[in-house]
């Protein structure tokens, strides 16, 4: 035992009593503890296990030596593929959440053709790989018996259904109400907050509207033996439980953003520089994101992507991308494009690299914040830098220093002042930016960087900069 | 019903309130499915068998009418 590395265990896999996620040695394994040993078994010789990963529905896993298991009581290890990026729903556009639900539903139509059912419906239990969702907790699975209710309903409603309601017919913007609620947005809340005209709408006055009413209802007299007694006779045939999951996934599909536009979804195709401008600037990043892919470089950061323009160069020249944008729209658009056309080695993500998401749940612990989760060989930074500085009042010397926390190695814009987009964002305040200037900006970042590289983008004085990160050990 | 290993709780109105939408919602549902199995015999006949099978359900493919 003693020759072997320490197992730690994950620490949001903490809810389940059937087993949990751990790393030895930065390997991922899940331990299936004695109490579901029997659901287990039949996930196998159901053939669901097989199915599911078969379709692409569930990630694959390779069993493990018993041996490994932390902690006692342990009846099978299983190693699953690991995710390259872990995202939280509160980071993915619309239509991520949504294609993420109707993956859960699907999991349980196919569970439910071989006798099996979902015990949960988390949104924590979706990832993105190859840009599809697929679920990664190996044990949601156990058997169904004769009458039984869909037990992950609630959580289901609470996880997707309100929050991609609340985008559909309030604001995009709402999706990141799973960040204050970690078990989803409160049914209440969401009741309150959608348009009086969802009412009418059959499934969200059912699933959302009336569900609500029902939890409030019952909270009010719970704990009576009466209540107990009711809750726990609810039987449903195998029928009705089919009929309301029909219903449920009509409902989720039947949810659509209104084609708004807001003020950045467009921005990529409003840029203050020629087209000459336009392709000597791709022609740089491309070389700069080859010369780090040399190097060893496999995982880019865009950061400000908006609708993924330089994303695709990065995952033209060999990166697994993770594009994120503060923009709902931006992410909402570029994520469509990116299903539309199948390509899968980049992600989409919603994220404000001034405000990143932060580690919130149990101890602060259970859902790690955004930096923690960086895994970048480089940071893609272009048309940021004048956001940050002039648009957040960030220093550009704390610009560089969070560049080099991101990533060894980082491709970064300098738009000068008189450039028109800077001009926009000074247009209604006093510049109060003195040390704003490209001499300001190369002694901020040489601080953290060595220049590697450096070249003008024809016709609009703006300069890319490849940089290394100083080993600050010397 | 069995609750033992119900980790998550499902919440005393939410039990109560699916089974009634669920009982409510079943009726259109065998309803459309007697239909469209009606429909998919009836389409047998002439030949033509694999339009007959409609699935919504594949979750990338899903969602054609959203907004681009």
């Amino acid at each position: 035992m003693s020759d072997r590395p320490a197992a730690e265990r994950e620490p949001g896999s903490y809810r389940d009593p059937s087993g949990f996620v751990f790393r030895r040695d930065g390997t991922l394994y899940r331990q299936v503890n004695a109490v579901f040993a029997d659901d287990w078994a039949a996930f196998e010789s159901s053939g669901l296990h097989r199915a599911l990963v078969d379709e692409g529905v569930l990630v694959a896993d390779a069993p493990a030596s018993l041996d490994l298991a932390p902690e006692p009581g342990a009846v099978a290890v299983i190693q699953p593929d690991e995710i390259g990026f872990i995202s939280y729903p509160y980071e993915w556009s619309f239509s991520q959440l949504k294609d993420a639900a109707l993956l859960t539903l699907r999991a349980q139509a196919m569970a439910g053709e071989r006798g099996m059912t979902l015990r949960d419906a988390s949104a924590y239990n979706v990832q993105f790989r190859g840009g599809r969702p697929v679920l990664i907790d190996t044990l949601s699975f156990e058997r169904a018996h004769e009458g039984e209710p869909w037990k992950p309903y609630r959580q289901f409603c609470e996880h997707f259904l309100a929050p991609l309601a609340l985008m559909a017919h309030r604001d995009g913007r709402l999706g990141l109400l799973l960040r204050t609620w970690i078990d989803g947005v409160p049914l209440d809340l969401a009741s309150d907050l959608l348009p009086r005209r969802t009412r009418f709408s059959p499934g969200l006055a059912a699933h959302l509207h009336l569900h609500a009413r029902a939890q409030r209802q019952h909270a009010a007299d719970a704990g009576s033996a009466a209540t107990a007694t009711q809750a726990k006779a609810v039987t449903m045939s195998d029928g009705r439980r089919l009929a309301l999951l029909d219903h449920l996934r009509r409902t989720v599909e039947g949810l659509h953003l209104p084609a708004r536009g807001t003020q950045w979804a467009d921005y990529a195709d409003q840029t203050s520089y020629s087209a000459a401008g336009t392709a000597s600037k791709e022609a740089i990043v491309q070389r700069m994101l080859e010369a780090i892919a040399g190097d060893g470089g496999r995982r880019a950061w865009d950061v400000g992507a908006n609708t993924g323009r330089y994303s695709a160069i990065a995952a033209a020249a060999g990166y697994e991308v993770v594009a994120a944008d503060i923009d709902w729209a931006a992410v909402e658009r570029h994520y469509l494009a990116l299903r539309s056309a199948g390509e899968g080695r980049i992600l989409p993500l919603l994220a404000d690299i001034a405000e990143p998401s932060p580690a919130i749940g149990w101890a602060n612990a259970e859902r790690a914040s955004l930096l923690e989760r960086v895994n970048a060989d480089v940071v893609v930074a272009l048309a940021l830098v004048h956001h940050l500085a002039i648009g957040r009042n960030v220093p550009l010397a704390m610009v560089a220093q969070l560049m080099a926390r991101l990533a060894p190695n980082l491709v970064v814009e300098w738009i000068p002042k008189q450039d028109p987009m800077v001009q926009r964002l000074l247009a209604a305040r006093e510049d109060v930016f003195g040390d704003y200037s490209v001499e300001g900006f190369r002694v901020a970042f040489e601080r953290s960087f060595e220049v590697a590289e450096e070249a003008p983008i024809t016709e609009s004085g703006r300069i890319l900069f490849r940089m290394r990160r100083r080993n600050l050990g010397q | 019903m069995r609750l033992l290993f119900a980790y998550i709780d499902p919440g005393a109105g939410s039990l109560v309130i699916q089974a009634i939408i669920a009982a409510l919602v079943s009726i259109p549902f065998f309803f459309r499915n007697a239909i469209r199995s009606t429909i998919g015999r009836l389409r047998r006949k002439p030949t033509d068998g694999a339009s007959a099978s409609v699935s919504s359900e594949d979750p990338g493919a899903a969602a054609p009418t959203d907004p681009e």
